[in-house]
Parts: structure tokens; sequence; C-alpha cells
């Protein structure tokens, strides 16, 4: 493994702490109910876990990137629901408004997110425009003092519990003239769709945004007017190095309740993992994981290092995320039928693990990236 | 006023440990700040905030202490004091080499685990109270400092519970149930690293050698016994003899 920093391992030790205490015990439940994880995230808030990466000026933690990797992989180890909310807040939004946010805007909007009081979400996915974003139909129509947005946007995570959404929306006629908007939840206009019915990830709400005659003053425009595309895609840079942490957090868990299953359970005389079909699988997983770890770790000392980390990142969550789907899948396998039953959690594991092949970036796109990265 | 909690790194109790030459093998498992040892840590960050003044950890151990020191650090102690120490020690060793720490830094309260989760001797707490010729109370499940030289205390026994009121400066031991430790913060964290560890290596506090050498350790192993009762054929003799496996063997009934 590579060096972790002494207080990036007192982060991870004291996240899982944490995580397995507190949110580990509920994640079955919450799974259940679907209900959104409110009171896990207002204890998180009190740890500083939803500004992590924020800096401390602004009312974050100012951690680096990899402390902001390890923390979000044990969230998600104990529960993917909570871990996917904390990414998209801390990974979107907030990179967002750091990176291209006003000091004003920092003020009122960074700085709640940051502490935990607020929750953001990240608007850019609508019903017709999924892998190509710049066919977004949104309009925002200009008006004395602001804008006008008017349109539908679609698998918003958090969307109705936010307070926050960085909407995009179409300035103009050319096919990329877009701009990102600071929308509140209060704002007239604003409606959102019950919560999808999804395979997994079910405390982690993702639900429509109706934009219908919604305001927008100019002092919420995030960035520059025409360059809220590539706001966005440098905001999902940073995004995908976070999901790709929750599917590292994931696969670890399932293949650790594999391991530790097929080191009980006894058949033909003997447990289980001494049989090879067991025993090489486990190996291969455990393999496939530390790899996935260490590309995401690579990526996040690169952000660290200041510099382009587009690469990395696709890399990161392309290869983690694969992991992810196969280690719950195979785990499942491990423990046989008990696998297959709620009460043994991977079956959960795997229903969350699947999703992380497709947001922020399908696993497609990934290969995209990468491919148009090697001839830059 | 100045409150200190002496804390120790240990194994954690999840850790998978293994035996190695007759020795437990500690280099691959998972070291934490004794659980014991954060009562006392959290006990006197409320003092603090309570009556103000200084929350100071002094450990002993060796290097590898520093990451519980820092765990303290982050959940909000000013500084620490770090006895440095590679090696076995006993005990009354190390409660002498704490003491003269203690001597100097001429805190109002002290407060330690009631127990050790790696040796589990019981006799820290109280062996620092008596080199420094201090009173102890052990296993305290509550606190209350009524001023600079008095505090009670609830002192919780097998079948009941004392209150006693003790003169301070005292050295108390932490029960469970004294209070819930809190986790560090991010920020905390943060914060911990720029706080002072003043290092002493051991030997300048007396510390020669130990007096109580280990010889050898071992890890208890449970054989589950499995013991299966056919009750099909005759179910009342099945009844029987698992009352008295249970009365006889187990010795649970």
């Amino acid at each position: 493994m590579l060096p972790l920093s002494e207080e990036q391992k007192l982060v991870r030790d004291t996240v899982r702490a944490f995580a397995r205490e507190e949110l580990w015990p509920l994640a079955p439940a919450y799974d259940e109910s679907g209900e959104y994880p409110w009171p896990q995230l207002g204890k998180l808030a009190e740890l500083g876990l939803l500004g992590m990466a924020t800096p401390e000026a602004w009312g974050g933690a100012g951690m680096d990137a990899v402390s902001w990797a390890l923390a979000l992989e044990e969230l998600a180890y104990a529960d993917p629901s909570v871990a996917v909310i904390v990414s998209v807040t801390s990974g979107l939004p907030q990179y967002m408004l750091l990176k291209f946010g006003t000091d004003e805007q920092k003020e009122r909007f960074l700085k709640p997110l940051a502490r935990g009081e607020w929750i953001g979400a990240f608007a850019l996915t609508e019903p017709q425009a999924g892998s190509d974003p710049a066919a977004l139909k949104t309009r925002a129509r200009r008006v004395e003092g602001g804008w006008v947005l008017s349109g539908t946007k679609a698998w918003i995570t958090s969307a109705g519990q936010a307070q926050l959404y960085v909407v995009m929306a179409r300035t103009g006629e050319e096919r990329k003239a877009i701009t990102a908007f600071l929308v509140l939840k209060d704002d007239p206009g604003l409606s959102f769709g019950l919560p999808e019915a999804k395979m997994g990830l079910h405390a982690a709400h993702t639900a429509e945004l109706r934009l219908e005659e919604v305001f927008v003053p100019d002092e919420r425009v995030l960035g520059e007017v025409g360059r809220g595309l590539s706001h966005a895609l440098a905001g999902l840079d940073s995004g995908r190095i976070g999901i790709a942490a929750q599917a590292v957090g994931i696969a670890q868990a399932a293949f650790d309740i594999a391991r530790d299953y097929a080191d009980e359970r006894e058949q033909f005389g003997r447990k289980i993992r001494d049989f090879e079909g067991v025993g090489f699988k486990l190996a291969e997983l455990d393999t496939k994981i530390a790899a996935a770890r260490h590309l995401v770790w690579s990526a996040a000392r690169r952000k660290d290092a200041g510099g382009r980390f587009t690469l990395e990142a696709a890399r990161a969550k392309l290869f983690a995320t694969d992991t992810a789907v196969t280690a719950t899948r195979e785990a499942i396998q491990v423990l046989g039928a008990n696998g297959y039953h709620k009460d043994y959690r991977v079956e959960r594991y795997y229903r969350d693990a699947k999703v992380t092949e497709i947001y922020e970036g399908t696993s497609e796109i990934q290969k995209l990236v990468i491919a148009r990265e090697l001839y830059r | 006023m100045k409150f200190v909690a002496i804390i120790r790194q240990v194994p954690d109790g999840e850790a998978k440990l293994r035996e190695e030459g007759g020795r437990i093998d500690l280099s691959g498992a998972t070291m934490i700040l004794d659980q014991m040892d954060e009562y006392a840590v959290e006990e006197i960050l409320q003092l603090k905030e309570k009556h103000g003044g200084e929350a100071v950890i002094v450990a002993f151990g060796p290097e590898r202490t520093k990451e519980a020191i820092r765990t303290a650090l982050a959940m909000g102690a000013d500084r620490a004091v770090f006895v440095k120490h590679e090696g076995d020690a006993d005990p009354i060793t190390e409660a002498k080499a704490l003491a003269k720490v203690l001597a100097e830094e001429a805190p109002t309260v002290v407060f330690t685990g009631g127990q050790q989760a790696d040796w589990d001797s019981y006799a820290l707490g109280p062996a620092v109270a008596e080199a420094l010729g201090w009173p102890s109370v052990a296993w305290t499940t509550a606190f209350e400092l009524e001023d600079e030289t008095q505090a009670t205390a609830q002192h919780d026994l097998d079948e009941g519970a004392q209150r006693v009121r003790v003169r301070l400066p005292a050295v108390l031991t932490t029960q469970q149930g004294l209070n819930e430790p809190r986790y560090p913060t991010l920020p905390g964290i943060m914060k911990a690293k720029k706080k002072e560890i003043k290092e002493i290596p051991a030997e300048e506090l007396g510390v020669t050698g130990t007096k109580v050498e280990i010889l050898s350790q071992a890890i208890v192993k449970i054989e589950r016994k499995q013991k299966i009762l056919d009750g099909t054929k005759e179910p009342e003799k099945a009844a029987e003899e698992l009352v008295r496996l249970l009365h006889e063997e187990a010795k649970v009934i």
C-alpha cells in the first residue's frame, strides 16, 4: 500500500470507527424504509464530514483529496447511500463554488454547505440528455436583473431534500452555450418529483427537478455565462474520485463479509475457503480491490498536487466501479443461498454497487474520456 | 486549573492477534487509544469546558503511542507529554516514571483507565497515586469538581455504589458509564497536528528495565464442543441429558 500520512490515517480510523458504530447498524433499515437519512447526516455534520475538502476559511475542514477519498470509502463501507449524498454535496456543489464562485457566493452558499447546515445537489442530467449533456433543453431567458429558468432535470441526487441546486441551463443557441446557476429550494417555480423507485441506494433520494419560470438573480450565476458545461465537467472530475472511493468501500464491505463467511462455513467436511474455487475467487477480488484503491489514491494525489486529473479520475471510476459490481456479485456467490438473503447484507451491496457504473458518467463515458485523454 | 489524562495505546479488541514464538505479534494488529483511557480523555475535556483551564495528555509507551496521542489531541486536548519507552515495563515502573511528570505538571486532578486492555493489571492509576502520595478513587462512574481542593465521585461496587468526597490532587480511574467519549472532528484532526507533544525518554525518568518480565504469552483458544442431542426418539431422556449438561458442564443453570 502507498503510505498514508499520520493525519490521513487518523481521518480514516476516525471515520471508520464512527461509520461502523453509527451508520452500519442502521443501513439495512434505511434501505428498507427509503427514508432520507437526515439524522445520520446531522451526525456527519457535527464531525465536519460534510465539508471535508472545503478550506477552513469557508467553513470546511480543509482536508486533502486523499483524506476525502479515505473518508468516503469508510462511509460507503457502512452505508453507500450516505456516502453518495456526501460525495455529491462535497464533490460537486462545494467544489464548483470553491473553484468558480465569487467571495460573496462562497460566503452565502459555500459556508452553509461546508458546515453541513445545507445539503447541495448537482442538476445537469435531463430526461433526454444523459451521456450527452450538451443536448440539454432547460433554458435560461435573460430578464432585467437576472435569468428565468424553465425545464426539467432528471435523476438528481438529494432532489427535494437539498437546499441548493447547481443547475446547468442553456443561455444561447450554440450547442455549448450553457451556464451554471445557483437555485435555492424555496425559489418560486421550483418543484420536485417523488423519489424514483430504484434498485438500490434507497435512502439517497433521486428525483426530478422541475423549473417553471424560476427567476434567478445575476448574483447567482456560478462562474462565467456560457461556460457552465465546462464548469460542470470540471466538477465531475472531482465527483468521480468520490464515486470511485464509494465503489471501493462497497467492494471492501462485501468482500469482508464473504472472506469471513468462507472461514466459518464448512461443506464436504472442511472450510469452504480451502476449496480452490472459493480461495482463488477471494484472491482475485482482494487484488482488484487493492488495485482500485491505488487508482483512487493516485487520482486524489494528482488533484492535491494541483494539476489536471481528468484522466486519473476517469481511470479510477472505471476500474473501481467495475470492481464493486464484480466483488458484490461474487460475494453473493460465496455465500450461496445465504448471500441471496437480506440478513447477510451482500445482496444490498450488489444493488447499491450497480449504479456506480452509471452515475457521474457511465463506464462507457469514462472510456470515452480516457481515449480522448490519450491523444490530448 | 489543569486536568490530566494518562493514556496508553493497546490492540483493538476486535483485532486478530497472532502468536509468534511465545509472544503476541502486534505488528499486524490495529492499535488504538485504550477505550478505558478514552473515558479519561472525555472527562478532562468536559472538566475543561466547564471550569476552564488546560486539558493535558500524559502517555507512556513505544513510538507508535503517538497515534493514540494524536487521537486524544484531535478529540480536543491542548497538549501532550509523552514518556517514550520501547519494550516491556511493569505498571509500578510505569507509574513511578509518570509520577515524576505529574509532580512537575501539578494538575488539579488526574484520570486514567480503570483497567488496561493489554495487561489488565488494574494497577496503573492507584500506583501513580501511591507514588505521589495522592488519594485514589477507582472505577468512577460520576465526578463533580467542587473547587480546586475537593471533588465528589461515585465509585461502583459489584452490588451497589458509593459516593465519596476526595481531596485534590487525586488520581481517579474510569469505569464504563462515566461519560460518552466524543469522536474526533475533522477540524480537530487538522488542529491536532499543530499541538505540542513533549517527548521524554523513559530512561531520563529512571526507567532502567522492567521488574516483571514477560516470559511467554498465549492466546486463549475457545473450542466449540458442538454437542448435538438427538431428541427425535426419546425426547424426555434427551431433555434430561440437556439439563444435566447445562448444569454440570456448562454450569449455566
